[in-house]
This record gives C-alpha cells, sequence and structure tokens, in this order.
C-alpha cells in the first residue's frame, strides 16, 4: 500500500467511493439478479485498483435501513481468509457485505410491513459517508489521489431524503468531486441526475444490463484527467423537480417560503423549518378571522 | 364618520405669531379651501393635498389653541380651529387624504433618481445584455416601472457601488508645523497665512489643540486669539529653550495647553504599543520616544540639548513631530475639505474620531494580529480550496428542463409507479444474502461475459457519442433544445426569461394591500396573457414535425403562466365580493 | 523526476523491441500484463480496459468518435504506445481501415487477472516455520542501506567497509558506463557517472536492472526470463516471506544478486531458506508507472548558499561533495556551501548546473519542500548564471593566412572562404584571415590556383 509520506500523484491516480446498491426488496423485484450485477461490478472494481498501484478504492454499501464501508483499499484491515480462487478484494468485500446485509436486517423493524412497496436505499447517507471520506483524504495534505464518486443505484429516490441528498450534492459540488451515477433501475433517478448534473459528473441509465462491466470499464473508469480529451456520453435533460418538505413528494410547482427557500405543497400558515410566519394573502383573510374569533 | 367633505369654522394663520384671519375651511378627499369671512381679504386659499407633505396639530390639554399645520414644500399653513373636536375630525380627513396621495407622491418622487443612480443602472444595462433585453421588453412596453424593475435587482445595485471606492486627496506628506511667518520687516511682529485646510491639518495633528479650541473658542477667546496663542507656543518650540517654555507655561496656563506634551497622543501612544503584535512586542513601552536613552535626543533642526529632566514635558523632538505627521498621512483625510469655519472643522473631525476609534480600528487591529500571530513559516499549508457554489445560468436550467421534458415524454413511461414487491422482508433479505453467498462460492463467472454483448455495448455507446456529436452541433454540451430552428429556439428562450421575470414580479405582489399593487398586478397580467398568446403562436407556427417537441417545451412555461393568470382571477373575485375591507386592505 | 520517466520508458522500450514471440510468451504472465498495462499513459488504459472483453477488431473511427479535438493528439501517443507494445494488434480490415484489437495473449491473462486475481507462483510461507522476520521498519532500512553501500561500492570501491559479494565482473558492467579508469589511476566518475549519482533511487534503480538485463544475454540468460521474474518480484507482498525452493536454478542465481541491491532480503532458517521483497523491490513496477513514491528530502538550501544536509550517509556526503564545499560534518547534519569553485568543478565533471538544482529540489528537507520554490531563487539563478559563465567562450579550429602576395588575392580568398561559408575574421588593412578548418582545403586550392 502507498505510504510514502509526501506523494507526487501522476495525474491519472484517483480515488474511487462507490456506493452500492442493496436494497433486498428492490433486488428480489428487479429482472437482474443480485449476484450477476454484483460480479460484474467486482470485476470493474478490480479493473480500478489494476489500472494503478496508487488508485484507491472505497465502497459503501447503501442499504434501506443503513449504510456501511464494505471495502476500503487503505485498510489494512483483512477480515477475510484469503481465499486461493479470488482475489483479496472479492472475499473481503464479500464477507463484509454479508455482515453489513445481516446488520441491516437486524435493524429493520420486525412488525413493520412495506406493504408491498419497495422502500428506497439511503442515498444520502451513502453520500454523506462517502463525502466524510474524501474530506478526510482532502485533509489528509496537500497530496491526494483525485476523489470521485459512482453511485450504483437501482431502487427509486425516496422523496424523504431530498433535503439531505441536494446537501450532499452542494457539499459535493463545493469540493469539486464530481458524482457519477450509473442508474439500473427502470425510470430515470432525479436524485442522481442532479447529483451528475450539479457537480459535472456522467448520468448514464446502460440499456442493456448483461454488459454493465462494458458500460462501467468504457465510460465510468475514465479518470478526471482524461475526461478532458473525451466525449463521454451526455444524458438529455435533468429532472429537476423538487420534493416538498411538508409531505416529500415530488412537485412541479408549490409554495416557497420567501426566507429559507423551503418548498411546500400546501400552503402553510408558517413555515415549519424557520417559522416565518407568511403574511395572509386575501382569500385567506376570512379564514383567519374566524380562527382568531375562536380563539 | 368621514363623510367625504367637513366644513369647519378657522383662522388661517400664515405665520405662528399673525392673529389669523376668521374665515371657513371647506376639506374634501382632494383639496382644501379657506373662505375667509371677509371678502376682500387675500387670504383665500384653495390648495390641492398633493403639495402638502404632512401635518401636525396641537395636543389637547396642552394650553396652545387647536392648530392643525399643513405643511407644504415652502411653509405651511396653519388653521386656529374653534374647538379640538373639530381639530379631530379635520384631522382624520387630512391623514386619510394625505396618505392617499402619498402613495401616488412617494412613485413620482422614486422616479426622480439622482443621476448617479441613473448612471449606475445604464452602465449595468450596457454591461448585460441580456438584461437589457429584458429591460426594453418589460419596461418600455409599460409591463413594467421604472423602478418595479430595478427593486428586484437590488443587489445588482449594491454589488456596483460598493465596488467603486471613490479617491479621496489626502493630506500633503510636508510638514504643518514649519508654517512659514512673512515679516513685513518694519515691526517686531510676524504674520501666518492660515487657510482652514492648514487649521485642519492641525488639529488632525495635534488632538490636543483640537480640543483646546473646542474648549476656548468662542467661549474664552476668539479665534484669533487662539491662534496667536499657539503660534506663540510654537515659536517658543523654535527656540528649543526648554527653560523659557517652562517659565513662560507657568505664567500663561492657556498657552501652557499648547507646550506641554500633547497629553492625547500619548494615551494612543500608549494605545499604540498595546495594539503591537504581541510577536514583536517586546516592551516597547516607550514607544515613539526614544529621549530616555542618552544620544536619541534628537530634536528639531538637529541641535541637541540636555536639559533638567524637569522641563522634558517641554520638549518636543523631531521623530515625534514626523512620526506623528506620518501617521496622520497616512490615515488620510476623511472629510471634504469645504466646512469654511474653523469651528464646524473641529467639530466634524471630534465626530469623526469618536466614530472610527472603537469599531472599525479595534475590528482591523484584531485582524491584523490574528494574521501575524500565524507565521508563515511554522504553519503547514492550508491549500483546501472550495469552489464557488454554482447556481446555474437560468438558460442553461432552462435547456436541461426542457429537454427532459421531451425525453420523459417519448420513454411513455412518466410518472413515478411504484414496483410492488410481494416478499417480506425475511425473504427478500434471504435472496439478497443467498446471492452474495453463491459468488462467495463459485466465483465470478469466466468469462464475465459474452463477447458479443460486449461489442454491441460499445457500439451503443459509440453510436450514443456520434449522434450527439452529429445532431446537436459541434459540441457535445449541446441538448435536445438545439433541434429546434435557432430562431425559434432564441424566441423561446426570450419569453421564458421573461415570463420568469413577469412572475417573480407577479407573485411577489401579493397579497395587495395598496392601490398601487393592484393596479401593478392588472398591468402584469396583461402582459402574462401577452406572452401566452405569444407561446401559443410559436406553438401553431412550428413545423408540423417540431410542433410535438415545441408543445413540450412550451407547455411548463403555459402551466406555470396558467396558474398565475387563475390566482389573478380568483383574487379579483374574491376582492369585488367582499364588503368590509380589513385594516391594511384595499 | 523526468529522468525515472526516461530510464523506465527505456526499459519498456526495451520490452517493446522484444520480438513477437517473445513478448507473447511473456503476457502470458498476469504479472507482466498488469505492470505492462500499469505503465501506459491514462487514456491507453482506459482503451485496453473497454477492449478487454472485445475478441473483433474495432475500428480506429469508432475510437476517434470518443476523442474530444483537444485530445488528439493524447490519443495518438495512446494508440502508438499500445502497438508498440504489442498490446494493440493493429490491422486493416476490408473498407481498407485500421482497426485495432487487444492481442489475445494478453486480453486472456488480464481477463483471469480480473476474474480470478493473480496467483503468485508461490505462497508467503507460515509464519511459524519462519522466525524472527524483520518488521518493515527495519526492511526498508536495511535495503536503502544495502543500496548505498552498493552504490557507494560502485563509485569508490575503496571506501566501503563491508564489501558486498556481487561478483567484480558485474560490478564491472555495471561501472563501465559511469566510472572511467586510466593506466594506474584510480578510477574517475565519468560525466554519466556524475549524473547517475544526482538521480533519485528509484532511476537509479532501473539504471542498474537495465544494464543488469541488457548484460544477461553474455552471461547467457534469456532476457524475457530475467524481466518476466523482475517484474513478479515486484509484485510479491513486502515483508512477507518466501520459500527460495519454490525457485528455479536460474532464478536462484539471480535472488542473490538482488539480495546485494538491496531488492530481496535473505534469511536462513534451520531447514529452509526465504527471501523477502523490500520497498525497492515492489517500487519497481510502481515507478514505471509514475514517478511517485520518493523518499524523504533531507537538504536544506539557504539564500546565503549554505547547504544542510541532515543525513547519516556518506553517500549522501559524497553527492554533495560534488558540486559544494563540505565544511563540516556532525553525525547527522553535513553542512556545506555552495560556492563558485566547487560548482565549477562540478561543472568540469560533466555535471550540469539543471542537474544539481534539480537534485537539491528533489531531495529538499519536507520543511522547505513545502515552500516554492523550495530552493531559493538566488541560488538556483547563481547555478545557472556560473554555468553560463563558462559558455562565454566557443572554440572553434581554424586557420590563420597571412603575408598575401596582392589585394586582389587577399580579396579573392576571403571570398572563397565567404562562399564555403567559413570566415570567421579578416583584417584587410594588413591582410590577414582566419578560415574554419573545413574550408582550408577550399581556400588552399584557391590560391594554388591563383599561382
Amino acid at each position: 500500500m502507498p505510504s510514502a509520506p509526501s506523494k507526487l500523484y501522476a495525474d491519472d491516480v484517483s480515488l474511487l467511493v462507490v456506493t452500492l446498491d442493496t436494497n433486498p426488496f428492490f433486488w428480489s423485484t428487479f429482472s437482474v439478479s443480485f449476484s450477476d450485477f454484483l460480479s460484474q461490478v467486482l470485476a470493474f472494481l478490480n479493473s480500478i485498483l489494476l489500472l494503478s498501484q496508487l488508485n484507491q478504492l472505497v465502497v459503501i454499501a447503501t442499504g434501506c435501513n443503513s449504510c456501511g464501508y464494505v471495502y476500503d483499499s487503505a485498510s489494512s484491515k483483512n477480515h477475510a481468509p484469503p481465499t486461493a480462487s479470488m482475489p483479496a478484494l472479492y472475499s473481503n468485500l464479500l464477507h463484509n457485505l454479508e455482515q453489513f446485509v445481516a446488520r441491516d436486517q437486524k435493524l429493520s423493524k420486525p412488525d413493520h410491513d412495506t406493504q408491498g412497496i419497495v422502500p428506497a436505499s439511503l442515498l444520502s447517507g451513502a453520500l454523506s459517508m462517502a463525502l466524510c471520506y474524501i474530506q478526510r483524504a482532502f485533509r489528509s495534505g496537500s497530496m491526494h489521489p483525485q476523489p470521485r464518486i459512482l453511485c450504483l443505484q437501482g431502487s427509486a429516490d425516496g422523496p424523504e431524503q431530498y433535503v439531505a441528498i441536494m446537501n450532499a450534492i452542494f457539499s459535493a459540488q463545493r469540493s469539486t468531486v464530481p458524482i457519477d451515477s450509473c442508474y439500473i433501475g427502470s425510470n430515470n433517478s432525479a436524485f442522481l441526475q442532479q447529483a451528475s448534473y450539479i457537480t459535472g459528473g456522467i448520468y448514464y441509465k446502460p440499456p442493456q444490463l448483461d454488459g454493465l462491466f462494458q458500460y462501467l470499464s468504457t465510460v465510468f473508469a475514465t479518470d478526471l484527467h482524461s475526461r478532458a480529451f473525451l466525449r463521454l456520453p451526455k444524458s438529455l435533460g435533468v429532472d429537476f423537480r423538487a420534493s416538498c418538505f411538508c409531505h416529500k413528494q415530488t412537485i412541479d410547482m408549490g409554495y416557497v417560503c420567501s426566507v429559507c427557500l423551503s418548498i411546500f405543497c400546501e400552503r402553510h400558515d408558517k413555515c415549519s423549518t424557520c417559522g416565518s410566519v407568511f403574511g395572509q394573502a386575501k382569500q385567506d383573510v376570512t379564514s383567519a378571522n374566524s380562527k382568531k374569533r375562536k380563539a | 364618520m368621514s363623510s367625504g367633505q367637513v366644513i369647519k369654522r378657522a383662522k388661517y394663520k400664515t405665520t405662528v405669531k399673525d392673529p389669523g384671519t376668521p374665515g371657513v375651511i371647506k376639506l374634501t378627499g382632494e383639496k382644501f379651501v379657506f373662505r375667509p369671512n371677509d371678502p376682500t381679504s387675500h387670504n383665500k386659499l384653495e390648495v390641492d393635498f398633493r403639495l402638502i407633505k404632512s401635518h401636525k396639530n396641537t395636543k389637547e390639554g396642552s394650553n396652545k389653541p387647536p392648530w392643525l399645520n399643513l405643511t407644504h414644500s415652502q411653509g405651511s399653513y396653519i388653521f386656529e380651529l374653534e374647538s379640538f373636536s373639530d381639530l379631530h375630525v379635520c384631522r382624520d380627513l387630512v391623514g386619510v387624504a394625505l396618505s392617499k396621495h402619498g402613495e401616488a407622491a412617494k412613485v413620482i418622487s422614486e422616479e426622480q433618481l439622482s443621476p448617479a443612480e441613473m448612471t449606475l443602472r445604464i452602465k449595468l444595462l450596457q454591461e448585460d445584455s441580456k438584461l437589457q433585453k429584458l429591460h426594453k421588453e418589460l419596461v418600455a412596453s409599460g409591463k413594467l416601472t421604472e423602478s418595479e424593475f430595478w427593486a428586484t435587482k437590488k443587489k445588482l445595485l449594491d454589488r456596483d457601488e460598493s465596488r467603486k471606492l471613490k479617491q479621496r486627496i489626502g493630506y500633503k506628506n510636508s510638514l504643518i508645523f514649519d508654517t512659514k511667518p512673512t515679516s513685513d520687516g518694519r515691526i517686531n511682529q510676524v504674520k501666518f497665512q492660515l487657510t482652514p485646510e492648514i487649521k485642519y491639518q492641525i488639529f488632525a495633528l495635534k488632538p490636543a489643540v483640537h480640543q483646546a479650541f473646542l474648549k476656548f473658542v468662542p467661549s474664552k477667546m476668539s479665534e484669533v486669539d487662539f491662534w496667536n496663542k499657539y503660534f506663540k507656543a510654537e515659536y517658543l518650540h523654535s527656540t528649543k529653550n526648554a527653560v523659557a517654555a517652562a517659565a513662560e507655561a507657568a505664567e500663561d496656563e492657556d498657552l501652557a495647553v499648547f507646550l506641554k506634551d500633547d497629553e492625547i497622543l500619548e494615551v494612543e501612544s500608549r494605545k499604540k504599543v498595546r495594539r503591537v503584535d504581541p510577536t514583536l512586542d517586546m516592551e516597547a513601552d516607550e514607544g515613539d520616544d526614544y529621549t530616555h536613552l542618552p544620544d536619541h535626543g534628537l530634536f528639531r533642526d538637529g541641535s541637541k540639548e540636555i536639559s533638567g529632566a524637569q522641563n522634558t514635558l517641554y520638549q518636543r523632538t523631531l521623530l515625534q513631530d514626523l512620526n506623528r505627521q506620518g501617521a496622520v498621512v497616512l490615515e488620510g483625510k476623511t472629510l471634504d475639505m469645504e466646512m469654511e469655519p474653523p469651528r464646524t472643522v473641529a467639530e466634524a473631525l471630534a465626530r469623526r474620531k469618536q466614530g472610527e476609534s472603537d469599531g472599525a480600528v479595534e475590528e482591523e487591529r484584531r485582524n491584523r494580529i490574528s494574521k501575524m500571530t500565524q507565521i508563515e513559516d511554522l504553519q503547514a499549508q492550508n491549500d483546501h480550496h472550495f469552489a464557488p457554489l454554482c447556481i446555474k445560468d437560468p438558460r442553461e436550467y432552462f435547456d436541461s428542463q426542457q429537454a427532459n421534458a421531451v425525453k420523459t415524454l417519448n420513454d411513455s413511461q412518466g410518472g413515478s409507479v411504484k414496483i410492488r414487491c410481494s416478499l417480506s422482508s425475511e425473504e427478500a433479505y434471504g435472496c439478497l444474502r443467498a446471492s452474495i453467498s453463491n459468488i462467495k462460492a463459485i466465483g465470478l463467472r469466466d468469462p464475465l461475459f459474452s463477447h458479443e454483448v460486449a461489442v454491441k455495448v460499445l457500439n451503443g455507446l459509440t453510436k450514443n457519442i456520434s449522434s450527439t456529436k452529429y445532431h446537436l452541433g459541434k459540441n457535445s454540451q449541446d441538448s435536445v433544445l438545439d433541434i429546434l430552428p435557432n430562431a425559434t429556439k432564441e424566441k423561446l428562450l426570450d419569453h421564458w426569461v421573461s415570463s420568469q421575470e413577469l412572475l417573480r414580479h407577479f407573485w411577489s405582489s401579493y397579497p395587495i394591500t395598496t392601490q398601487n399593487l393592484a393596479s401593478k398586478t392588472k398591468r402584469l397580467k396583461d402582459a402574462m396573457s401577452q406572452v401566452y398568446s405569444k407561446l401559443e403562436e410559436i406553438k401553431i407556427s412550428a413545423q408540423s414535425d417540431l410542433r410535438h417537441q415545441v408543445s413540450l417545451v412550451v407547455h411548463p412555461m403555459q402551466q406555470a403562466l396558467d396558474a398565475a393568470l387563475l390566482h389573478y382571477e380568483a383574487d379579483i373575485k374574491k376582492r369585488n365580493a367582499k364588503g368590509p375591507k380589513p385594516n391594511g386592505y384595499v | 523526476m523526468p529522468e525515472v520517466r526516461i530510464i523506465a520508458k527505456n526499459f519498456m522500450d526495451m520490452v517493446a523491441s522484444m520480438p513477437a514471440m517473445k513478448l507473447d510468451k511473456l503476457y502470458e504472465n498476469g504479472f507482466i500484463c498488469e505492470a505492462i498495462l500499469r505503465s501506459l499513459p491514462p487514456l491507453a488504459k482506459k482503451y485496453v480496459l473497454q477492449q478487454l472483453h472485445i475478441d473483433v477488431p474495432v475500428a480506429a473511427k469508432q475510437l476517434e468518435e470518443w476523442v474530444l479535438p483537444d485530445g488528439f493528439s493524447k490519443h495518438r501517443v495512446a494508440i502508438d504506445r499500445l502497438v508498440q507494445l504489442r498490446v494493440f494488434v493493429e490491422a486493416v480490415d476490408r473498407k481498407n481501415e485500421k482497426t485495432y484489437k487487444v492481442t489475445p495473449t494478453f486480453q486472456r491473462s488480464l481477463q483471469k487477472l480480473l476474474v480470478h486475481g493473480g496467483t503468485l507462483p508461490r505462497e508467503p510461507m507460515a509464519s511459524n516455520i519462519t522466525v524472527r522476520l524483520p518488521t518493515l521498519e527495519d526492511l526498508e532500512a536495511w535495503a536503502l542501506e544495502q543500496w548505498e553501500c552498493f552504490l557507494l561500492q560502485l563509485i569508490s570501491s575503496s571506501q566501503v567497509e563491508k564489501p558486498s559479494n556481487i561478483s567484480s565482473s558485474l560490478m564491472k558492467v555495471f561501472q563501465r558506463r559511469l566510472l572511467s579508469q586510466r593506466d594506474r589511476d584510480a578510477p574517475k566518475l565519468t560525466e554519466s557517472g556524475f549524473q547517475f549519482l544526482l538521480m533519485n533511487t528509484n532511476a537509479q534503480l532501473w539504471y542498474i536492472i537495465r544494464e543488469y538485463i541488457s548484460n544477461s544475454e553474455e552471461r547467457g540468460v534469456d532476457a524475457a526470463d530475467l524481466i518476466s521474474f523482475m517484474l513478479e518480484i515486484s509484485f510479491h507482498v513486502i515483508g512477507e516471506a518466501y520459500n527460495v525452493n519454490t525457485l528455479t536454478n536460474f532464478q536462484r542465481n539471480i535472488i542473490k544478486d538482488l539480495a546485494d541491491l538491496g531488492l530481496v532480503k535473505l534469511q536462513q532458517g534451520r531447514k529452509e531458506s526465504w527471501f523477502i521483497p523490500t520497498k525497492l523491490a515492489t517500487n519497481l513496477s510502481v515507478s514505471l508507472a509514475d514517478s511517485s513514491s520518493r523518499k524523504e528530502g533531507f537538504v536544506v538550501v539557504e539564500t546565503n548558499f549554505r547547504v544542510y544536509a541532515y543525513s547519516t550517509s556518506k553517500l549522501h556526503c559524497e553527492i554533495l561533495r560534488l558540486f559544494s564545499r563540505v565544511e563540516y560534518q556532525l553525525p547527522n547534519l553535513i553542512v556545506g556551501a555552495i560556492t563558485k569553485e566547487s560548482l565549477y568543478n562540478a561543472f568540469d565533471n560533466g555535471i550540469t548546473a539543471e542537474q544539481i538544482i534539480s537534485f537539491l529540489q528533489q531531495n529538499a528537507h519536507p520543511r522547505v519542500a513545502q515552500r516554492a520554490p523550495s530552493v531559493p531563487e538566488n541560488v538556483t539563478d547563481q547555478i545557472r548564471l556560473w554555468e553560463s559563465d563558462l559558455n562565454r567562450v566557443e572554440m572553434t579550429e581554424s586557420y590563420y593566412y597571412d603575408e598575401f602576395p596582392s589585394r586582389d588575392i587577399f580579396e579573392g580568398a576571403c571570398d572563397c572562404a565567404r562562399e564555403w561559408n567559413g570566415l570567421l575574421w579578416e583584417d584587410s588593412k594588413k591582410m590577414h584571415m582566419v578560415v574554419k578548418t573545413e574550408v582550408h582545403p577550399y581556400v588552399r586550392d584557391y590560391l594554388r590556383r591563383q599561382k
């Protein structure tokens, strides 16, 4: 592992933080099995490490109850015993992933019934963890590999995470960390579209999932240095719709607090975020008056 | 109670001392008329309320008669009414009338801008062609007034104002102490030529003289006497005779003020010493003054004189003078030179001193210290930069968003359909774990996937890349909007920008509390319906193969406008329907 | 650090110049493929990865679709390198268009590496057999000491206290271009010898390895085998013990040499013996890709031309002595001064100002390394100025003519020399002239003809 105190990195050395969707409900309903998906992703992760000895790789599992680091190429802790047939990366990652899934399952409330609706993965948590890790790399010294985040996401957006995700996106943009998104679900993910659009990453929805490795290695393996010289797929259009803060629904049109810019799908007398009292529009005067009288 | 017209008996007074002309005052919503009882009197009045700036009245219970005072630009009309109850009636009516006119008046006055403001706006418009276009479209056509337009662009104006720092004239860097006297040679007398500038500089240099001036002039002595004393003291200094100076000072206590070391300066220099950066502060208590060391008594004109310790009070070194001069010059002149009377000069200076002494200076000092205490060499390099938060260009945002509208329809899978999952959480997790252990057991498939798929994917991706390259222009940054003919695209973008501006104004004028806002919303509504119909036109005029896409692009804009128009109609209806209006609503 | 690049690239060129048969044989080894992949320019890496699973030729046009106008030169470089190293096979398809395809052997090896991981031909030994394994720090210190000892022996054999057992013949090979020996004199460092000393460790290592490999044929060793073994060693885990019995005879010979260089440490147990790769060995493949890891610097240069080197190494002292006047030596500190005389001495030995400056910059103490410039500008400028001082006079061999019989002949000779572009100087009053040696025969012929 690279441990030289002052490292002089070549242009293409990268720190890749991958968030891996491990939402069991999504995978049980999805057309591609998780093992097919995972094996292609593992090969991709290995190829990233193959490209340069200094490349660094972190994998974060995104469950629906928790998130967790499942692999860090810089860490010296190898939990799994090395097996002959498999690179250490695979056995470590799989071992940690198994543990993570077990933990995630324990966290799910036993009486909680999903009612057949696939819950969203905790993308916001995974993004935050990724950004924290990258911040640590930034602070470790003036020399560090170029960081980027890759979201491998399948389950649908959770509108309730809107604020947290947008905050993560903006802090990524502030620290010039691009967020790439490879979205394999059926519809486009508005969150990831916005994330890649705002941070200057690539959003791509591979149409043919049995060739996932090909997409990953052709598009997402491109280091930030080479991106300046290459034409990469550009997603046409971004879904900019926001979620309202009150019911966490994606809305086209709504009310915005003039003080803190919170978004609401219906009229409120008071902003639930910052507490500003909104001016009474004309039509509400009677009702407001009647309330006062009662009080 | 406001019947719209009030007629009362009153006396009209041109001044407070005027006994007044008895007559009848008639007040309406628009104007007031005073008819004197004596028809021959000239004090007939008929004045529009528009010209009245404000109104005052005497309080009930005070020993003054019930007066109503209406101020206009040149003076005021004073009416003495017969009773306070009459006064109240009149006052209420005047109040209502004035508030009504006040608004109109305010609008007018807003239009009267300072030329500086005007040039700033013109400059901004010239710099930003998009803004200029918008301005032309909205303001020139009367959809928005000038002031309304700029009200939402205050930030632009502010930024510009803060940017231009006027360069001020500083002090001359010549020693003012050496104001050379002119002598006519005949009598034993010298004359000093004092300009306001020199006086001002003396005050700045010598706070003690300044204070003395404020204290003595003109209560104790005249200005001429003051300056005579001052220059006498200066003369004594220049003789370098500390003993003589001490003697003179003992005789004339006023003179002593000038001869003694400037106390204020001393206090300041002590303060300065405390301000010295901690890294450099090596007990620099003696400050600028090295006279306590032998051979450091550098006196004016270079000659040295070691004199008795009791007289050191009256010594002044050239070094001190030079330092003080340098400090004052660096501080700069913050007042304009126009104040002629020295008294005002002195006062203005005093005010300024007070203002800056604590706040700004303290702040700056702290900043400086915090910067200096970190010695560069010892600190780790902190070069972790942040990119500025990027708020996208509205046009670009529109671009991406509209392209999206096109795409979702092509997808034909609009809306978010929740995928149903029939499995319980137990089963789902089990499934996932099975997949993982599956890989763990058998490893990755080899080969990972078929070569045919790989080729297909690569070809597909390459096609994607080259299609964006050829269909959307040379630039890969182009989007679907670029499919549209250039003219249409430009028109759409313009309409979008102006409709956004109109919508912003429209929504910000709710709730409607004044007549003015009501008329503004009406104007905006008209403008918006114009844009609406223009969008409709674009939709119809588009080529048949593009019509579908144009309509998709236009749709969200029309939606937003629709919502605004609907709100307007509903609001109008409600306002018309309601009888009594709550306070503050028109 | 351009030298590493150049020398490492030279190494890759050496690989590239091997016949296709041998290359294919090399590419059967997954580690070599990995090392080669890492040595490629960024764009080339991407191309290999995206064509890893494609077994049909891909049109050059298709690749170019992806390249932005700014990137075309980089694209060309990447493709050229791939073709040179035979990672890509260039062909022309039916439509007479260029196509590229990954060499099947390379492709298969890399695919296997991805799926199954690289399996070293040998496993680390169990810890119950190996005893008293050195810690990583000890190992690194040992390796550096060994390397310095070797270098010292290389440049001045007399100074070494405990000579390594590198055969003198091999030592001669290494010294071939670094030292020159005239008759009975003590061997003197040549120009490239001085330059070698100023390089960083990785570059020096690569230089030695290259010499070692290029010399292998003379010793009857196959260069391909040697390269493949070297690269293989570099993928072993630092600090783990590997049984020497797993090596072939040929490799066992090599491993002894490598131990002398500090690349591996050999240890002897009761029954078994094993080798432990050091950082120097693993750095071999890293520095192929980029000039990354470098050791901590130790030199502080002050604006008053004083040089402080926090080092206990004799070698460092020797190197500093090349261009500075060493004033005193403390247990952990060498203090010297850069003087005009010391620099002239260095320039005489063929060291350039740029080399000295880059040595000072590369080995800057961490405290000053963070600053820009790490070496004071007045010092670097002065070093350059002193160097350019030496270049004020240019020597040209020439012939001097005088005593012309007539002015006509003198002027004719001048014209003749001018025509040949060889007239250096003329004095028409005294009728003297100087011409370049090359032009002398023509002028002489001209003068003969005039007679």
